[in-house]
């Protein structure tokens, strides 16, 4: 009897518990069911429907033609171009290249921490004003050229970082890889430090060298780190804007780094086609919801355990 | 006791080989190494250097040939244009105002929010808390350029374009801040929490006694990628301020460079007072923000 009473009363202080700990998550998912999903079902929605913001007409359902008028659009396979190609162009180079250089800086004794601060430097900077300096050393009489033609012996060549249809891509690329090295550099390292120097110390009894023991020894436990940064790096470049809006802004063409993100704002904020920028916004989010799926289906299978 | 004989000469040989073969080895690396990192070094630190370097040159200078990377004079005028802008209207001042209100606001909620429902995911057991934070950690699939033209919608239904609610409202706390104070509460200690409500403590009590002040280390790390995530945010105020008055300061820094007469030098100055808070920051904290940058790779299925 007085047992019962007694685990009734327990009952009764974890049942009290349990609410307060209700009290303390709802508030949170009140906002993420406002400001997450109610506008991503809403932009599902909207992707079926004629819209415009300004017009007094109410909104007609048009099935999928906003899909379909897409995949015919030649202006909306330039946006899916230019993002492939700014995607490949920046996440190859940045995911060998971070890849190197934590090797290279965990690997010497003295001032990596300034290595480490050094390359992450440029990440500090906001994107807009990476790209407000660059804009500068991109000019046709600014630092861009004149490395370039020191380094390709090329005197007094204009090389039209801004104007020409390749280098304008290339830009925008340089100015991603340089914002970002330092950040994946980082998280390499993270990665690297937490592989146990034992294992090391083992294969240099056993004669490899520091090349063999990269391939066989680095590389393999650090999967799990290259799956995540390439995965990050993939998400980050798919959604670029800020370089390449402030580009166009100050008078780099348009087309060719014409970034899906630029389209759904230009489509929808300048054009106020809403329905056609969230038929814009779901093919996004699809592209990025599979990327991320095939994070977890690579990251899931192989954790490694010391 | 009889010894081994053991050839010394032989031994001495392997030695010696040995520890000249791991010198060379050492020397080509540490070649390679400084032939490598420091290019790379150079071109990550260059533009920066030059940002603030051109940011105290007249115009002219800047577009010189070949680059004076030390400025002959220490040209003010550029910050004062900067400051005044190219309409002589000292807008700036209040978007930078406006970017501290906005990021500020942003990191205090954020840390808050997510530190209350890391606390409530970690400590607590009801029913639906594992369904409950799968479905938080969901919303990190949603990128916000997919979200942000129903966010609009609803902005201007709601009419709070150009207001600083509007410019806050959906970044109150994000999916990984909630993740982050989780993994991070989970492993403090039950007793603490069990004794201060032996002691008659509240769970609010307890929550802004106990457990918040005890997660500093945490907190600091996601207010730095709050609050900056909120200073370089270009895409949402884009959207949603129209007027010059709450235009945040990279939309002043977008319209500022694309103004015809805008002189160079202004221009590095605009970016050098954006850049100047975050860089105070990152030296004074630089340890956050790496730890930042790192905690993202805990981030496993």
């Amino acid at each position: 009897m007085k047992s019962q009473q007694k685990r009734i009363k327990h009952q009764s202080v974890e049942k009290k518990q349990a609410r307060w700990g209700i009290a303390f998550v709802i508030p949170s998912l009140v906002f993420f069911s406002l400001f997450n999903f109610y506008p991503i079902i809403n932009a599902f929605y909207t992707s079926f429907f004629k819209k415009k913001v300004l017009s007094l007409k109410p909104p007609t359902f048009i099935g999928i033609d906003n899909y379909v008028y897409l995949i015919q659009s030649s202006n909306f396979w330039n946006s899916i171009r230019a993002t492939v190609v700014f995607t490949l162009g920046t996440f190859i180079p940045l995911l060998v290249s971070s890849l190197l250089f934590a090797v290279l800086i965990i690997s010497i004794k003295k001032g990596n921490k300034f290595f480490q601060i050094a390359l992450y430097a440029p990440a500090v900077l906001s994107s807009v004003v990476s790209a407000a300096i660059w804009l500068l050393i991109f000019d046709p009489r600014g630092l861009a050229n004149q490395w370039a033609n020191v380094l390709l012996n090329t005197w007094g060549a204009d090389h039209n970082w801004l104007a020409n249809w390749t280098m304008v891509q290339i830009s925008t690329m340089l100015v991603y890889f340089w914002k970002y090295i330092g950040y994946f550099v980082i998280i390499f390292i993270a990665g690297l430090s937490s592989i146990p120097k034992s294992l090391y110390e083992a294969a240099q009894i056993d004669g490899t060298n520091s090349w063999q023991e990269f391939w066989q020894i680095t590389l393999p436990l650090l999967k799990p780190t290259v799956v995540l940064v390439s995965t990050m790096s993939m998400l980050q470049c798919l959604k670029t804007f800020g370089t390449q809006y402030l580009f166009t802004q100050s008078g780099a063409p348009q087309d060719p780094i014409n970034v899906i993100t630029m389209n759904i704002y230009n489509t929808g904020i300048r054009d106020h086609r809403i329905g056609r920028a969230s038929t814009m916004s779901i093919i996004l989010f699809i592209i990025m919801l599979f990327f991320t799926w095939l994070q977890f289906k690579t990251s899931k299978s192989d954790d490694v355990e010391y | 006791m009889q010894t081994i004989p053991i050839d010394s000469t032989k031994t001495d040989f392997f030695k010696i080989s040995f520890l000249y073969r791991g010198l060379q080895l050492r020397k080509w690396r540490n070649l390679i190494v400084w032939v490598l990192l420091i290019p790379m070094t150079v071109f990550t630190l260059t533009p920066i250097l030059y940002m603030f370097t051109a940011s105290l040159m007249p115009a002219k200078d800047i577009m010189k040939m070949p680059f004076h990377w030390i400025p002959r004079s220490f040209h003010y005028e550029n910050f004062v244009i900067a400051i005044t802008g190219n309409d002589g209207s000292y807008i700036f001042l209040r978007n930078i105002y406006n970017s501290l209100i906005v990021a500020l606001v942003c990191a205090a909620t954020t840390v808050v929010l997510s530190a209350l429902t890391g606390y409530g995911l970690a400590k607590f057991r009801f029913r639906g808390r594992h369904l409950i934070f799968m479905v938080i950690m969901a919303t990190m699939m949603i990128p916000f350029e997919a979200i942000m033209i129903p966010l609009y919608m609803v902005t201007t239904k709601l009419g709070i374009q150009n207001s600083y609610t509007g410019l806050i409202l959906p970044f109150l706390v994000n999916a990984f801040g909630v993740f982050m104070m989780r993994q991070y509460l989970i492993t403090f200690p039950v007793e603490f929490l069990d004794a201060a409500r032996v002691d008659g403590m509240s769970e609010p009590e307890i929550f802004s006694k106990i457990v918040f002040p005890n997660c500093k280390p945490a907190i600091a790390t996601l207010a730095i990628l709050a609050f900056r995530a909120q200073w370089d945010n270009l895409l949402w105020p884009l959207l949603i301020s129209q007027s010059e008055k709450m235009k945040t300061i990279p939309l002043y820094i977008v319209k500022f460079t694309s103004e015809m007469n805008t002189d160079e030098g202004a221009m590095m100055a605009v970016a050098a007072i954006a850049s100047i808070p975050m860089f105070l920051l990152f030296f004074s904290l630089s340890n956050y923000f790496i730890s930042g940058t790192s905690v993202y790779s805990s981030r496993k299925g």
